[in-house]
């Protein structure tokens, strides 16, 4: 039983820890893509698409084997979350970015012409419009990251999926165990939808 | 220019095709099937043997990544070891020709994939237990194996199983590893990785104290690796079953026969000595004697 508890905890917690770094990272690459320097954007454009065109699996496999050989060693759950939430990053980066881009640049200039700063049209203005409409995408990226963290098992952390594997090798109840984890992970993905419209109402 | 395009593909075709007919089925399995039985008796209709034979071929579970049990050749495209042999030769006894297809089956899908008809046996290291005997019927055992412990070269405190006790401890996901550890070493931390490449990196990264693993396949990386140190010999017993269809009595009489006549006659010896006997020294092992 405490294995199962292990694998659930381990999973929950690499959830929430890499999407609040991924939404971290992610403002800041949207930020680098939306101001008007031509190297910043650059920057972030890169960023985007390095990260998001390699396989998770492939960044996951990389740092755990790739790092220590570069003298780089952390405890495997923590490596997994630096690359999940890394990968994920790019992901809510043009969530973000999309989002401010759909209000129309006839909003932000309003504002200007009505005297507001940049940082008060952005606040006042701009944001609000984006929030709502990124709250949905962000949700669908959430719920994308709490699937993904079945890819940990593979190099060597516990979550829910290598803890079930564990279970079955010796129940030999694959039907079993997997829809018990499959309903697991459809609570946690139920809940991200649920917050998704609670957020949504707030920003209405 | 299109034209130029197609006979740069054809050439490349056939480039593949001639590659493959280079090495025209592997001389090892050639060797073992001169020498294999074909089964002469009477079949039931409607029976396994029946059903197998009318299709024309053996559906087999297993693996396609196992040193020395079942590995798929890239450069030949065979599939080699000593599980992949013994499906060949099943298939031998079968049909009188060693035409199997090979579905990948993993720790979650053995059970469904017997019980659903989509393979007629898995033949891919398949621990017999009490648990899975519910599920499956076991011919067998074909095979006996154990669990051991490597460690890093130079590294000490691991000299006995009890030792493992508090540390980390690499294992193959999904191997009898992970049991055999946890009965041993109850507190020991267990740290899985999917491939035995894997597995020796992260022990070499310092990321667990020993590795667990099938004798045999340590035996093989040690041999290829002077930083790798087997501890004493294996602690466990595994005895590897074939996976049959729940409750398929005749089916597993047949396989059980079988099994019992290529024990005898020297065959099973044989496919061990051109497997796992090319990394592990000393003569072939009598195979273990058949449960029913």
């Amino acid at each position: 039983m405490s294995l199962v508890l292990e694998g659930f905890l381990n999973t929950v917690a690499l959830t929430l820890l890499s999407f609040a770094g991924a939404v971290l990272v992610g403002s800041l690459v949207a930020v680098l893509r939306i101001v008007p320097v031509p190297l910043l954007r650059a920057v972030g454009a890169v960023y985007v698409e390095v990260w998001r065109n390699i396989p998770l699996l492939a960044w996951l496999v990389l740092f755990v084997f790739g790092l220590p050989e570069v003298g780089v060693k952390m405890p495997l759950f923590w490596t997994a979350f630096t690359a999940i939430a890394l990968y994920e990053a790019a992901f809510v980066a043009e969530a973000l970015r999309s989002g401010v881009n759909s209000v129309a640049s006839g909003q932000g200039e309003a504002a200007r012409a009505l005297g507001l700063t940049v940082p008060q049209s952005l606040r006042h203005v701009v944001l609000p419009q984006a929030s709502r409409r990124v709250v949905q995408p962000l949700a669908n990226i959430a719920i994308a990251l709490t699937m993904a963290t079945a890819l940990a098992g593979v190099v060597g952390v516990v979550d829910m999926t290598r803890a079930a594997q564990r279970i079955n090798l010796e129940l030999a109840q694959p039907l079993l165990v997997f829809t018990g984890v499959g309903l697991c992970y459809l609570v946690m993905a139920a809940g991200i939808g649920y917050g998704a419209r609670v957020l949504e109402r707030r920003f209405a | 220019m299109g034209r130029l395009l197609v006979a740069a593909l054809l050439l490349f075709v056939a480039g593949c095709s001639g590659g493959e007919s280079a090495v025209p089925g592997g001389g090892k399995i050639d060797a073992l099937l001169t020498k294999a039985p074909v089964y002469a008796g009477q079949v039931t209709p409607g029976s396994a043997v029946d059903r197998i034979r009318k299709r024309g071929e053996l559906l087999i579970g297993g693996s396609q990544d196992a040193p020395l049990l079942s590995q798929l050749d890239p450069v030949s495209g065979e599939l080699t070891g000593f599980d992949a042999y013994l499906g060949k030769l099943l298939a031998q006894y079968v049909l009188g020709k060693p035409s199997t297809d090979l579905l990948t089956a993993t720790s979650e899908t053995r059970e469904p994939l017997l019980a659903n008809g989509t393979v007629d046996v898995i033949v891919q290291t398949y621990t017999i237990t009490p648990q899975r005997a519910e599920r499956v019927s076991f011919a067998g055992p074909y095979y006996r194996s154990g669990q051991s412990i490597a460690v890093p070269k130079g590294s000490t405190g691991i000299t006995k199983p009890a030792d493992l006790a508090g540390k980390t401890v690499i294992v193959g996901a999904n191997t009898p590893g992970v049991k055999a550890v946890r009965d041993v070493a109850p507190t020991a931390e267990v740290l899985e990785f999917g491939s035995d490449p894997e597995c020796l990196t992260a022990l070499k990264q310092g990321r667990g104290d020993a590795y667990v693993q099938d004798q045999a396949i340590l035996v093989a990386d040690a041999s290829k690796d002077a930083d790798l140190r087997l501890v004493g010999e294996p602690f466990t017993e595994d005895l590897y079953g074939i996976g049959i269809k729940h409750g398929d009595a005749e089916f597993t009489k047949f396989v059980n026969d079988w099994l019992r006549e290529i024990g005898k006659s020297g065959l099973w010896q044989e496919v061990w000595k051109q497997t796992i006997g090319t990394v592990v020294t000393g003569e072939a092992p009598a195979p273990p004697a058949i449960a029913s």
